[in-house]
């Protein structure tokens, strides 16, 4: 009996483009697992967004398109409102990093989950700009090195990072927000079951949901992709730990 | 008997799933992939592989594109 294949919603001979070991693969891979058991991929419209996400056309087989950075929430709201207005619902994501999530994209973020937009929003947290080449992040650590703070984030110059999901679990229009990792078998299986989550959220009209996905980026953190699960794990979790911070989809 | 198949295309040597197997039925090969590193192969001479698809589950890059259990 076959008990894993390549699901569906993965594009057919596509290769991911990701450096080696990094957690955006997985990420992508339970996305399209999930579409499939959701039977959602012709009904599916996805929002990519500037960073290492861009590239989820490539790699998923629905209908995407590219928002400016920072914009995919607001560009998810008109594509999931237009479609609504015209009697043919859609069920709308957002892929989109950290960096384009919280920072230069927070005020469409905040306010697309204080409007209670039906819509999901998937942010990869790997707490820099990966894509350019690791810069400081909204969510870049106390003391992180990245090429914009070499001698370490401090507070008195950079300010605190930011938990994203649970500032976004307090806005009023938030019915899901959560905050996984795929560090391990567990984690992984765990965070399968959030997105998933997150997807019935939106596909009952409940309104609008969220999963922060801490994530690696070996390339940039100069490390393994092993040594990069054990500081999600050791590390990162402590500071950005795992937990659903609002879920009123049974209210 | 259950089996793995790997795409060694696809494959680029992270060794998560090396890691992962309880049986440690996943080797380096002596193929060298994208990222210049051997990627890996199934050797499983004694048949003890159970299917459990923790392999194909941490693949960062679904190159573990079949797991069949029996
Ligand atoms: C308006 C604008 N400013 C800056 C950039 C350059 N830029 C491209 S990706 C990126 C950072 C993305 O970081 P993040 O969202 O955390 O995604 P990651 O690559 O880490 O997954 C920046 C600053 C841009 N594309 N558009
Ligand atoms: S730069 Fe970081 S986040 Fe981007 S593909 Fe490479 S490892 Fe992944
Ligand atoms: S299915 Fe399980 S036992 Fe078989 S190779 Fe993969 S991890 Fe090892
Ligand atoms: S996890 Fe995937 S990419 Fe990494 S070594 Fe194994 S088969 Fe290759
Ligand atoms: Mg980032």
């Amino acid at each position: 009996m076959q008990v894993y294949s390549i699901p569906k919603s993965i594009k057919k001979d596509s290769k991911f483009t990701f450096c080696k070991g990094c957690d955006h693969g997985v990420a992508i891979k339970l996305i399209a697992e999930i579409i499939d058991e959701l039977n959602l991929k012709d009904d599916t419209i996805a929002v990519s967004s500037s960073g290492c996400s861009v590239l989820l056309y490539n790699f998923l087989d629905v209908d995407c398109l590219e928002a400016p950075h920072g914009r995919a929430c607001a560009v998810a709201t008109g594509i999931k409102r237009a479609h609504k207005a015209r009697k043919d619902d859609k069920f709308v994501f957002t892929y989109q990093g950290d960096g384009d999530f919280a920072s230069i994209g927070l005020g469409e973020s905040m306010h697309s989950a204080l409007r209670g937009e039906n819509i999901t929003a998937i942010c990869i947290n790997n707490t820099n700009y990966g894509m350019t080449g690791g810069q400081m992040g909204p969510t870049s650590t106390m003391g992180q090195y990245t090429t914009t703070s070499p001698l370490g984030r401090n507070k008195e110059y950079h300010g605190f990072p930011i938990k994203t999901a649970e500032q976004i679990a307090l806005c009023d229009g938030t019915q899901f927000s959560a905050r996984v990792a795929l560090y391990d078998i567990k984690n992984i299986l765990r965070a399968k079951k959030i997105i998933k989550k997150a997807f019935e959220c939106q596909k009952n009209n409940k309104g609008f949901s969220f999963v922060e996905i801490l994530s690696s980026c070996p390339t940039n953190w100069k490390l393994s992709p092993q040594d990069s699960h054990t500081k999600i794990k050791d590390e990162l979790t402590k500071i950005y730990p795992l937990d659903i911070f609002k879920d009123t989809t049974n209210d | 008997m259950s089996y793995i198949k790997i795409d060694k295309d696809k494959c680029k040597s992270c060794y998560l799933c090396m890691d992962v197997c309880p049986y440690k039925l996943i080797k380096k090969s002596n193929n060298i992939g994208t990222t210049g590193e051997y990627t890996v192969e199934f050797s499983d001479s004694e048949k003890k592989c159970i299917g459990c698809a923790q392999c194909a589950i941490v693949c960062p890059e679904i190159a573990i594109i079949e797991v069949n259990r029996e």
